[in-house]
């Protein structure tokens, strides 16, 4: 087998998708490896919501394929894609209702009921904060609190891959900073991970940047290639 | 007689906590109203009726089986009908209208199959002479069908609190869309949800004809009205609120049979469209709804 | 198709069933059974009125109708009126009710359903009280016999009918009409747009209850004995609703033919066993929900075909 191909984890080809009549995708895909970190940047508008559905199964694809290696899962629905190993964490992330420790027992529906024990107490250990709160419901958390729920839930199922919608969202700069350091620790833990942002400092995550605009990918590479194309600089990182 | 009307509202209230349970869990669940909710119990009264004239069998025997068979039809009604109508642009409008077509057929098919006239049981069923709680003598079959329907909500707070598969229930009523990201099979989950309502209209009905006084084709409309406003009155979505509409609603019956018992059949219709008005969130409800 | 052209269209059809319903009656010998077309027909359009250009679906519409058939019978009975005057209380039983329920309207969709229902029983459980039977005469019902005119009754609703497909027309072709289409697709935007969403609602549901209130005083008038189960049964929302349904909301032409095809076919077999056409109806309305929401019109619409 192809190196390249085993060491792919998600591969998303061809993209077509939309809402009703309206296309939103034209074409766009891209492809995380295995222990990669990859940022899909892009404005308000340019499809990243979107592309993330299509890729968990959320919305379906008109055109194109997703393979969630081995599978092609194109036409899976997404709890079949969460027990295969790919995890989502949307903007919202968690069940207000539901309280801490729920969260995470939802996040982790499909494990086995000790190893889920187990990969809490992990969870717990790397999130102190809501250790100390378990009970507590999630709808009482703090907006960064609940960012770090969100990102415990999506990894309760112990995915391979896991797929963030803009982690940022709501947030202010400094919980910004901390999402990016728990998000670095997953990192070198060697989860692979596919982060649609629009907030360039998660660019530092990043082992390969793709950008989308008008449904398109634009741009694929390294974030220091990325720096040095002086159009896309300009579009992403301002005038500065 | 101000404590025997309470007593007894307590009672009756039990009753009607497990009448409005079902088309709770369905609509905190689907956001649907399913407005064939009081046909399915009348078919849960049938069912008594005639496992019992045809086979002698006591409603604590024929309750269990009425369970398993309601549980398993809801399957197959939940996926011919609500994954297509939750697709539809206004879901909770249509599944009225839906439901309420529903409705007709199953009345229809019961005054036909059965004649339109009244069926009861033997409250001898369920255990003979008063029993005096507080001072107030009430029949023993109003005591056990108060006491199955405790049970049948102990049951529900037990699969919702402490399964695994409650737990994924209540994430769907707290987030649809939420759910779907979070990879839980929503269709499956609500299924259950749905088949679980009609096991408890089912059981509910087993005990209509005890506490109701008989068991017609027709008594459909007038069910979906009460066991609405008892969802209403106890915080629309909220199953554990079903417990706080079902008491107060018993008692107001029972003091209105009470003092004003000509009047008691306009309760239900007052009381829902006043607590609509004043409180549209419900008692315990929070100000989340549209109104 | 020009405006101009569109109104004459919609007049003509209008003009055409009025006319249709009259030359049956010289025709036909079954007067209850064109009378009860004539009914349905209306009722339909009234329901039309506020489903159809505002969005609101009320279960409990035969309220209104249970109203007016009460307002003609109390003033008949008791103060020994004219019939013609009965009708004006008839129409004026069903705008009170329809004032008192004003508030549903703030409550969306299901619950302004429900609320309907639950207010037209309670209407039914207040008039069918053997306490009021001095008044109402209670659940024992009621009769007029001294006001008994089936010819002229006939010929006030369908006076009723054309006023009420008239009234459609109108709200089809102009500025209100189409102010109250705004507010059920949109209500924030038409709200912006300068459009009063209260006042629109608001008349929308009062013209529908009065002739709701009319149809069931001249009901009263034809009929001249009958009960409150009857006056407030609630198949005559359920049929109302599923002929406007099938139709098709909003258009003149669907509740129509909703009416002839469906009471039509009901009428030819169905009087001798109701329940199997219960069944019918409810399988229709669930078949309805499921794949033509928008009605039996929506077969053009949807294709672009602008339908009367």
């Amino acid at each position: 087998m192809d190196s390249v191909v085993q060491h792919q984890v998600m591969r998303a080809a061809g993209i077509e998708a939309g809402y009703g009549r309206v296309q939103v995708l034209w074409g766009a895909g891209l492809d995380v490896k295995a222990k990669e970190s990859v940022v899909l940047l892009g404005a308000n508008g340019a499809g990243k919501t979107t592309l993330l559905k299509v890729i968990v199964g959320l919305l379906p694809a008109w055109k194109g394929s997703v393979q969630l290696d081995p599978d092609d899962v194109t036409t899976w629905r997404t709890d079949k894609r969460v027990r295969r190993g790919m995890a989502y964490m949307s903007e919202i992330g968690v069940f207000p209702g539901l309280s801490i420790d729920e969260n995470l027992r939802v996040g982790g529906q499909f494990i086995e009921r000790s190893a889920l024990r187990i990969r809490m107490e992990e969870l717990y250990a790397y999130f102190p904060d809501l250790a100390h709160r378990r009970g507590a419901l999630a709808g009482s958390l703090s907006g960064g609190q609940r960012k770090m729920l969100g990102m415990a839930k999506a990894l309760a199922s112990s995915p391979r891959l896991l797929v963030m919608d803009e982690p940022s969202a709501g947030l202010s700069p400094l919980f910004v900073g901390q999402v990016i350091e728990v998000l670095g620790k997953f990192r070198e833990s060697g989860l692979a991970m596919l982060i649609a942002e629009q907030n360039i400092a998660f660019l530092d995550l990043a082992d390969r940047v793709f950008t989308l605009e008008g449904g398109r990918i634009r741009f694929e590479g390294s974030v220091a290639q990325l720096e040095a194309d002086d159009s896309l600089h300009k579009a992403y990182f301002g005038l500065a | 007689m101000l404590t025997g009307a309470i007593v007894a509202g307590v009672v009756f209230g039990l009753y009607y906590t497990l009448v409005g349970l079902g088309l709770n869990l369905v609509f905190g669940v689907m956001r649907i109203v399913n407005l064939a909710h009081g046909d399915f119990l009348m078919l849960g009264g049938i069912s008594a009726w005639f496992l019992f004239t045809s086979f002698g069998l006591n409603p604590f025997v024929s309750v269990g089986l009425v369970v398993v068979v309601f549980l398993l039809v809801g399957l197959p009604i939940y996926y011919l009908v609500v994954p297509r109508l939750l697709r539809s642009r206004d879901s909770e409008m249509l599944s009225l209208i839906l439901f309420f077509g529903i409705s007709q057929m199953i009345e229809a098919v019961t005054t036909i199959g059965l004649g339109a006239t009244e069926r009861s049981l033997p409250p001898r069923l369920l255990g003979v002479g008063p029993m005096v709680i507080l001072g107030t003598r009430l029949p023993k079959a109003w005591i056990f069908s108060a006491a199955a329907s405790a049970i049948a909500v102990l049951l529900v707070y037990l699969y919702l609190y402490r399964t695994r598969l409650g737990t994924l229930t209540r994430a769907v009523m707290v987030s649809r869309d939420e759910a779907l990201a979070t990879g839980i099979d929503v269709n499956f989950v609500s299924a259950v949800a749905f088949g679980i309502s009609l096991a408890l209209a089912g059981v509910a009905g087993v005990f209509a004809p005890f506490i109701l006084g008989s068991i017609t084709p027709n008594m459909g409309v007038a069910i979906n009205i009460t066991a609405f406003a008892v969802i209403v009155v106890g915080t629309l979505g909220n199953p554990l609120g079903t417990l706080l509409g079902g008491i107060i609603y018993g008692v107001s019956l029972m003091l209105m049979q009470t003092y004003l018992s000509s009047w008691a059949n306009l309760l239900p219709n007052l009381l829902l469209i006043a607590v609509l008005l004043i409180r549209p969130e419900g008692i315990l409800g929070r100000k989340t709804r549209r109104a | 198709m020009h405006k101009r052209n569109r109104i004459i269209l919609d007049a003509g059809i209008a003009t055409a069933v009025v006319a249709l319903m009259g030359i049956m009656r010289g025709v036909y010998s079954n007067e209850l059974m064109l009378f009860n077309f004539i009914m349905f027909l209306t009722l339909s359009q009234g329901l039309n009125i506020i489903y159809g250009f505002t969005g609101y679906l009320p279960f409990g519409y035969v309220g209104f109708y249970g109203a007016g058939a009460y307002g003609f019978s109390l003033v008949v009975m008791h103060l020994h009126v004219p019939a013609m005057v009965g009708m004006v209380a008839a129409g004026a039983a069903a705008l009170v009710l329809g004032v008192i329920l004003l508030p549903l309207l703030r409550l969306s969709g299901a619950y302004f359903a429900i609320a309907s229902m639950a207010a037209a029983q309670a209407v039914y459980e207040i008039v069918a009280n053997p306490d009021l039977e001095s008044i109402t005469k209670g659940p024992y019902g009621v009769s007029l016999s001294d006001v008994f005119a089936p010819a002229t009754s006939y010929y006030v609703a369908l006076a009723i009918l054309a006023g009420t497909l008239l009234l459609v027309v109108w709200l089809r072709n102009s500025r209100f009409g189409m102010s109250l289409q705004a507010i059920r697709d949109d209500s924030v935007s038409a709200a912006m747009a300068g459009v009063s969403v209260v006042r629109g609602r608001t008349i929308a549901w009062l013209l529908s209850a009065l002739i709701a209130g009319l149809v069931g005083g001249v009901f009263a008038w034809h009929i001249s004995v009958f009960y409150p189960d009857t006056a407030f049964d609630l198949s005559v929302s359920i049929f109302s609703t599923v002929f406007l349904l099938f139709g098709g909301a909003t258009t003149l032409s669907g509740p129509l033919l909703g009416v002839f095809i469906l009471y039509g076919i009901y009428n030819i077999i169905g009087i001798a066993v109701p329940q199997y056409f219960q069944f019918t109806y409810g399988a229709l309305i669930v078949l309805l929900v499921l794949f033509l929401p928008n009605g039996l019109v929506s077969l053009l619409t949807n294709r672009g075909i602008r339908v009367p």
